[in-house]
């Protein structure tokens, strides 16, 4: 009941080179589901997949009970459906911080412009970036960005958000304020699949955490399963380094 | 003649060396755009097309475009009425060849921007006409300013080739003046000022404005 967003025996591959075999998952409304694991494991190959922004070799996507990999299926407004948020920002350069938030109400959702502006403002007030509104990308800090990245995903009111790595590209006194944004998320009920490496948003949030390594998910569980006793050996290790840079810093 | 009188004799042609390198930078315009994002996003057979004609017309001497279109192109029946006109043979033939140049500058711009604007315009359900329109386009043209203001000034200089086919532009007023007066040096002295004075200023705003929006984008 309630599935947003699932995959059905997805397969990518690139040449040789399998980014992902055979990997199924559900997202139902109001999961948090928290995808970790090493860099090259497919993690992102996943995300871009269920949000259709690539298309996958083999298996399906569906978003509310909707084959996305049917043909014919109109992927534009699907995508519109969805909230994608990107590791490195890649906010529109020549837009502020309002315009970046406003170009999909105005154009996908064929909002008027009044009431594409307020709603936008709206959504950068709750990442705490409405004061921000009129400013360009790159007046902004990385941190900021991203805030107004969330911004530009939440606008919409999508069924749900992918975010991929949000805060692996920006300076660690950066990432604290982008996790609060991702709490506010949490606490209003957003379903969310987020690609992390911060454990204790993690384990404070998270509704299921996911374990992908070489393409495929390796484990999956409560956080607390991953924090107390993961039962594949490579999950042990890569949480335990995990765990031990999160104390080191 | 005064010298002054002789400097208004010349800046006669002025109009048409202006009409003549504002419309051709128009016409390569509106050539060049398309066919930039033709060679950029368009399948392997138009991309082919595109890289032809960008060869072919960057290959040929500008002169030899011209008098091809208006004695050529001049000479058939039908279309040949349209391309008799010196004035439209000489526009249209820069024109074309500016088109292709136009369309290596924006194809540099598109690819300075980065698949990764078009990947995340695509995220919030633009369509790929919608991403390229408000998101690629307008930050093209930032990239592509200074670019382009070398490709308005290359225009002027090149349309005083028009004085061959008999246009009264600003270089035919000068050998007129030389004619009359039988100064060899004046004459193409007031040619040579007007010309800078026409390109100077704008080639290099475009490629001050371009440069400090790029950095302030930071594109």
């Amino acid at each position: 009941m309630d599935v947003v967003l699932e995959c059905r025996n997805l397969w990518k591959i690139y040449g040789k080179v399998v980014a992902l075999r055979d990997v199924s998952l559900e997202i139902r409304k109001g999961d948090i589901k928290l995808v970790f694991g090493p860099s090259g494991s497919g993690k992102s190959t996943l995300a871009r997949c269920l949000g259709m922004l690539t298309t996958p070799t083999k298996g399906d996507v569906f978003l509310t009970g909707e084959r996305l990999t049917a043909e014919g299926v109109d992927l534009n407004k699907a995508r519109a459906r969805m909230g994608f948020v990107f590791q490195h920002i890649w906010l529109f350069h020549h837009l502020t911080a309002v315009g970046n938030v406003e170009l999909a109400l105005r154009h996908v959702l064929r909002m008027p412009e009044t009431d594409a502006r307020t709603k936008a403002l709206e959504a950068l007030r709750e990442v705490k970036m409405d004061e921000w509104a009129d400013h360009y990308p790159a007046q902004l800090s990385g941190g900021q960005q991203q805030r107004v990245g969330i911004a530009r995903a939440l606008a919409r009111d999508p069924e749900i958000i992918i975010l991929d790595e949000p805060t692996s590209a920006l300076d660690p006194e950066l990432t604290g304020e982008v996790i609060d944004s991702l709490r506010d998320l949490a606490a209003l009920g957003t379903t969310m699949l987020v690609i992390s490496h911060e454990m204790t948003f993690a384990r404070e949030v998270a509704t299921e955490m996911v374990f992908i390594d070489e393409g495929m998910i390796m484990e999956r569980g409560h956080p607390e399963h991953f924090f107390t006793e993961p039962s594949n050996d490579r999950t042990r290790r890569f949480m335990a380094r995990l765990i031990k840079r999160t104390t080191r810093e | 003649m005064e010298p002054f009188d002789e400097l208004v004799f010349v800046l006669g042609g002025l109009p048409a060396t202006l009409a003549i390198s504002v419309l051709s930078f128009l016409l390569g315009f509106i050539i060049g755009v398309p066919l930039a994002f033709i060679r950029t996003y368009a399948t392997r057979p138009f991309q082919v097309i595109v890289d032809g004609y960008e060869k072919v017309l960057r290959g040929i001497p500008e002169i030899v475009i011209m008098l091809f279109l208006y004695f050529g192109v001049g000479g058939l029946p039908a279309v040949g009425q349209v391309f008799n006109d010196p004035f439209f043979s000489a526009t249209f033939a820069l024109g074309l060849r500016s088109g292709a140049n136009q369309s290596q500058v924006f194809r540099g711009a598109i690819r300075a921007i980065g698949e990764e604007q078009m990947l995340s315009a695509r995220s919030i359900g633009l369509t790929q006409i919608q991403a390229i329109r408000y998101v690629i386009v307008p930050q093209t043209l930032i990239v592509a300013a200074p670019g382009l203001g070398s490709e308005y000034a290359l225009l002027v200089k090149d349309s005083a080739y028009a004085f061959i086919l008999g246009v009264v532009e600003m270089m035919r007023r000068a050998d007129t003046l030389r004619k009359i007066t039988y100064d060899m040096v004046y004459p193409y002295a007031i040619a040579a000022f007007l010309y800078i004075l026409i390109t100077f200023p704008l080639a290099t705003y475009l490629d001050t404005w371009g440069s400090r929006k790029k950095k302030e984008l930071g594109l």
